[in-house]
């Protein structure tokens, strides 16, 4: 058991790394690019390819604009924004999108035309590779690891109640049949 | 009336930092006095707030611009039920609101407990009014709704189209009274652990608090579904913004310590667990309010940036240094001797339930601050939104189900192989037998086959328990059933009344692996134009428009469409969708212009109809969405609120009846070294 005094020095110490690395709100934060428009939406075109053709259906198309955020306060995907509380960006953006797949694009091809526009923040999620994997990986790592630790504690609790059993002062005289039915009795009592 | 409003706020701040001071003071010297003293400060805080809760209300409702507040959030011609719900519209008065709420707590726990927990009481009484001076000094110095404004403006800038709403009169209501309930098992755990009175006397006066918070945090968090739902017209009710989740998180540990504190009044286990269950959860509530309050975190409903969510900050630094100095200190006293028989046992499955809750609280909140950690990290900046939230917790929350189901199968202390199969044998059949059968009917969507047959176990487990349960009462007592099945929940309300909740979570997966069949439609409608679409069910609609129509309202201009559903031979019915442009007194716009949808509801599905804009002079762009089973999102939270309204409904002291649920294992085990009652003070 720490004493007060360890206490207050492992307070301390965490206190200055908080203080020590200052993070930033995410709020009123600039977009990278400098075809940027001055109210931060910034255009997302490419060429049409050569006889192109749409290779999204609209259903494709919808479930492709669920995976681009849009950047207005709504912290929406853009297909979302501008089906229900439209902004300034979130048309713009579908219509850019819409120029995309008509342009012969697939969805991989757009999503990385949006992130070299806006950033990296343009995904609703982040793409699985280098430190995103902490990300990924640590809800099924806490998990697992909280699972391991109970089983490990349940085999520590299961040999101390079996060394109990073994010294129990009062042992119960019935075998294991009979504490069965005892408890299959009880249990219909109960209900 | 504002300046009595004013002044008690500050009063209030005096009589609470006077309950602190002298109950603490109370506990630590002995002195029964000084502990009396800062209880009746805390009822005179409790006053004094409600003044001030009259003084704001009061210049809500006569429209007094002079308040910033007021004149922030509504206007002269916003009907006076919003006006009334403007109280916690914004940020002052939703803090105003919270120290209502918190001290009209405080006042039904001390006055619950003027005769009980005695020992407890003055630390209780010093915590909770600790928790009073913080909210009561960031309202009134942080986020004063009295501030003044040079002028009187002549009309209000109005409330948000969006709040407008029914639900704002419930949904926050609903949530502030589940968030600020988790303070009072905290104050008794803090209280616990100064006294290092740690036996089972604090965990009894906690239990129901926690059923409380628990209980409106799914009340109010089935309303935000609703709200979102029905207002914001993207046809979902849960887009895991930052501040739904920061809704979800103490629901989740609140959730694990209700199940974990069936461990410890049996078992005496568990001691350290649930007082970090407990302080984690009001930790959590905390945590939920700054980043709702800071801006520090993007989120649709964040309030704007302000001073206030440094003061959280800080509080939430200084609560956590707090508590963790003293659940170290007192480990000891922590201690219980742990026995576990067996894997295999009801204990267990418990304590793997709470790996997943609390695995899917730290994935929520991880996935919630993540954004700041990478950018910390990396110093680039990433959106962590509903792709991640899905991908991570639609497996746990399966994992989540399955245990639902499995619980209650498995016997207390060790379940032999012959118990598990015939406990097994019906609930996996059952289960298994309905995941077939969605097969054959063509449903391929692996999450919602997989949903479908666990809600089919544990709705044939939930069955199965009731069935058994009304047979032995029948056999017993010659009863009709309708009787033995009100009678089997009446006798042992904690265990029917849980697995009531277990069926609305049943019902609620059920309805969230519906929305995986939903099917949209945009589409341009002429006046008299037709568009035939195909539902999920494979029938076919037909929907005529009937033309757009452009009228004044209340306090908005309104642009309407209408279209005419028609599906087989049944008669046809009309859909209105609109677009509201909100104007002032004066006629003048106040906010953007909002959607509001139009719902043709059903439980097997909604015809959900958004009206995005006018082309031309009466050509309607429309979108139509078929989405299944969404009404059954509400009835899955409404049977939850049964269940635990039937959980929480005291149950009458019946002679030799207070071990109802346990009485075996206590006959099993006569050499137990600590007992605890498991009803103690509920």
């Amino acid at each position: 058991m720490p004493t007060r005094r360890e206490f207050m020095f492992a307070l301390g110490a965490g206190a200055g790394l908080v203080v020590g690395r200052r993070v930033d709100a995410q709020q009123g934060a600039g977009i990278p690019g400098a075809t940027m428009s001055g109210d931060g939406y910034v255009p997302v075109r490419r060429p049409p390819k050569p006889g192109a053709t749409s290779k999204l259906t609209d259903l494709e198309r919808d479930a492709l604009e669920r995976r681009i955020s849009c950047p207005c306060p709504c912290t929406l995907d853009i297909f979302t924004c501008r089906t229900s509380m439209p902004c300034g960006f979130s048309p713009r953006m579908h219509a850019d999108v819409v120029s995309l797949v008509n342009g012969g694009y697939t969805a991989d091809e757009i999503l990385a035309a949006f992130e070299q526009g806006y950033g990296e923040k343009v995904l609703m999620a982040p793409r699985a590779e280098g430190f995103n994997w902490v990300g990924w990986l640590a809800p099924f790592a806490a998990v697992g690891g909280g699972a391991v630790v109970v089983a490990a504690l349940i085999r520590r609790w299961g040999r101390r109640a079996a060394e109990h059993r073994a010294t129990s002062p009062v042992p119960i005289e019935a075998s294991d049949d009979e504490l069965a039915r005892l408890e299959a009795a009880v249990r219909g009592e109960d209900r | 009336m504002i300046l009595i409003g004013e002044l008690s706020l500050w009063v209030a701040l005096l009589m609470a930092t006077w309950s602190a001071t002298v109950s603490f003071a109370g506990g630590r010297m002995g002195r029964a006095d000084l502990a009396a003293s800062g209880e009746r400060a805390n009822y005179a805080t409790f006053a004094f707030v409600v003044l001030s809760s009259i003084g704001l209300w009061s210049a809500l409702l006569s429209s007094d611009f002079s308040l910033r507040y007021v004149a922030s959030y509504t206007s002269a011609n916003l009907p006076a039920v919003y006006k009334f719900a403007a109280f916690w519209g914004g940020q002052q008065g939703s803090m105003l609101f919270w120290c209502l709420i918190l001290s009209f707590y405080s006042a039904i726990a001390l006055y619950a407990n003027r005769r009980r927990n005695r020992e407890l009481m003055p630390y209780v009484t010093g915590t909770l009014a600790i928790v009073q001076v913080f909210f009561l000094a960031t309202t009134a110095f942080g986020a004063n709704p009295y501030a003044r404004l040079d002028w009187i403006p002549p009309d209000g800038t109005g409330l948000n189209p969006q709040l407008q709403n029914p639900g704002m009169a419930t949904h926050p209501p609903m949530l502030y009274l589940g968030y600020v309930a988790t303070a009072i098992p905290f104050a008794f755990a803090i209280a616990a652990l100064i006294s290092r009175r740690l036996d089972a006397e604090w965990l009894g006066a906690v239990r129901r608090w926690s059923l409380v918070s628990w209980l409106f945090l799914t009340v109010g968090i089935t309303l935000g579904m609703w709200w979102a739902y029905v207002e914001l017209g993207w046809g979902g009710y849960w887009a895991w913004d930052p501040v739904e989740n920061a809704s979800l998180l103490p629901w989740l540990t609140g959730t694990a310590f209700l199940h974990s504190i069936m461990i410890q009044e049996k078992r005496g286990m568990l001691r350290k667990w649930n007082v970090t269950l407990v302080v984690t959860t009001f930790l959590l509530s905390i945590l939920g309010t700054f980043i709702t309050r800071s801006g520090v975190i993007e989120s649709v409903h964040s309030f704007a940036q302000s001073p206030v969510g440094s003061w959280f900050a800080s509080f939430l630094v200084v609560a956590i240094a707090a508590t963790a100095y003293l659940v170290t200190t007192r480990l000891k006293d922590l201690e219980a001797r742990a026995e576990l028989e067996s894997m295999v046992s009801r204990e267990a499955a418990f304590l793997y339930n709470n790996v997943v809750l609390v695995g899917i609280a730290f994935s929520v909140l991880w996935g919630t601050l993540f954004p700041i950690i990478s950018e910390a990290v990396r110093g680039s900046k990433i959106t962590v939104g509903p792709p991640f939230f899905n991908t991570v917790n639609i497996p746990l929350g399966l994992l989540l189900l399955a245990l639902t189901g499995i619980g209650p199968l498995i016997a207390w202390r060790r379940a032999s192989v012959a118990n598990l199969k015939r406990q097994f044998a019906s609930p996996v059949a059952g289960g298994l037998l309905l995941g077939a059968a969605f097969f054959a009917l063509g449903m391929r969507d692996p999450y919602a086959l997989v949903s479908y047959t666990l809600a089919g176990f544990v709705a044939t487990t939930i069955t199965q328990e009731f069935v058994k349960g009304v047979g032995a009462r029948r056999r017993m007592h010659s009863e009709s059933v309708p009787l033995a099945f009100v009678r089997l929940i009446a006798r042992n309300r904690r265990r029917y009344g849980g697995y009531i909740v277990h069926l609305g979570v049943v019902v609620l997966f059920a309805a969230f692996a519906g929305l995986a069949f939903k099917k949209e439609y945009d589409l341009a409608l002429a006046p008299g134009g037709s568009f035939t679409a195909v539902d999920p069910y494979n029938r076919t609609w037909t929907f005529t428009s009937q033309g757009v129509s452009r009228y004044e309202e209340l306090n908005r201009q309104v642009t309407a469409v209408v279209l005419e559903a028609k599906q087989g031979s049944r008669p046809p019915t009309l859909i209105k969708s609109e677009k509201r442009q909100h104007v002032d007194s004066r006629g003048m716009p106040t906010f953007e212009p909002s959607t509001e949808v139009g719902i043709l509801e059903s439980l097997r599905q909604d015809v959900y109809l958004v009206l995005h804009g006018v082309s031309g002079e009466e050509t309607a762009e429309v979108r139509i969405s078929f989405n299944p089973l969404v009404w059954w999102v509400w009835y899955g939270g409404l049977i939850m609120a049964i269940g635990g309204l039937i959980v929480m409904w005291p149950q009458a002291t019946r002679q030799g009846a207070s071990r109802a649920e346990g009485g075996y294992v206590v006959a099993l085990q006569p050499t137990r070294t600590e007992r605890e009652p498991a009803e103690a003070g509920v």
